[in-house]
């Protein structure tokens, strides 16, 4: 069915085969946007694929609690930033456990041996960089470089002003550059 | 070892460089899905709301408001009963005042001898 969300918010409200019809269509229509946005904070495909199918399963069973207050997508992107930032901070509470080990691959390793990564030195370089980044400004970061959204769309999924939002994006390009000039 | 290469993030190329596995858009929908929990099961840890748990709510609340404003009419009445008590003693050590007295006894036809020997007398 074609994404019409004034409908699809209706449908929610509906029988249980309507209900379901109507989320498979919110998953269609955001899916794939909500997958990129997810990659680019974790790296890597299979933490990407687990993190998104969390989201839709917690979207979906907390649909009542989805009001209409803010747009579907809004709400969508906050579920997915929240499971993102929850699995980084898991994420790196075992890593300064295995870290004991002094094994830890370095990012443009790991993304040298990814099987789902086909960028060059430079774009390793910059991954690297950009993960050095605090774990809410490398959302912006990616938001911006990358997804190319604008600023106001940022400020709504991340509630942050947009002043504050360009002085992150700032500074995170400094902080990138310095890296890239630092890399010996 | 990699060469060191100077750069500036506005003279790159924005560019994805992740892939995915093949087909994974593809499928993606059905497999998210499918790993939704039965609609059974989601409804079933709903709660089914009957009349009684909807009004129950606000007859407990009218209750209670019942019950607080019977308590504080008490509690006043109890209060203001003592207060009109200490009025009643106030008003009878001030129902004659200074002014009426002086005005009685210029009115009253009494000397001063009169009434100093109505006073002694009187003790």
């Amino acid at each position: 069915m074609a994404y019409d969300e004034k409908r699809i918010l209706e449908m929610l409200h509906e029988d249980d085969i309507s209900r379901r019809r109507a989320f498979e269509a919110i998953v269609r229509n955001f899916s794939e946007q909500l997958y990129w946005q997810i990659r680019h904070m974790v790296l890597s495909h299979d933490d990407a694929n687990d993190i998104l199918q969390n989201t839709f399963i917690k979207a979906w069973v907390n649909l009542d609690s989805f009001m209409g207050y803010s747009r579907l997508s809004t709400w969508l992107y906050r579920i997915a930033i929240n499971e993102t930032l929850t699995f980084l901070n898991k994420q790196k509470n075992t890593v300064s456990i295995d870290s004991a080990d002094d094994d830890e691959l370095s990012v443009a390793q790991r993304l040298e041996s990814d099987p789902y990564f086909d960028g060059d030195l430079t774009e390793r370089q910059l991954q690297e960089a950009i993960a050095t980044l605090p774990d809410k400004q490398r959302m912006v970061f990616n938001m911006k470089y990358f997804n190319e959204m604008k600023y106001e769309e940022i400020s709504e999924l991340l509630n942050t002003s947009v002043g504050a939002l360009k002085a992150s994006f700032h500074i995170a390009v400094k902080k990138i550059e310095e890296y890239f000039n630092n890399i010996d | 070892m990699e060469k060191k290469k100077d750069i500036r993030i506005d003279e790159l190329e924005p560019r994805r460089p992740f892939t995915v596995p093949e087909g994974y858009f593809e499928n993606l929908t059905q497999d998210i899905m499918a790993a939704l929990p039965e609609q059974e099961s989601l409804y079933s840890t709903r709660i089914i709301v009957t009349p009684w748990m909807r009004i129950r709510t606000y007859l407990y609340a009218a209750a209670a408001f019942a019950g607080i404003f019977f308590c504080i009419k008490a509690a006043v009445g109890i209060t203001s009963s003592n207060n009109m008590t200490e009025i009643s003693e106030a008003q009878e050590t001030t129902i004659y005042s200074d002014e009426y007295i002086d005005s009685f006894l210029e009115t009253a036809m009494i000397d001063d001898w009169t009434l100093y020997y109505t006073l002694v007398d009187a003790f």
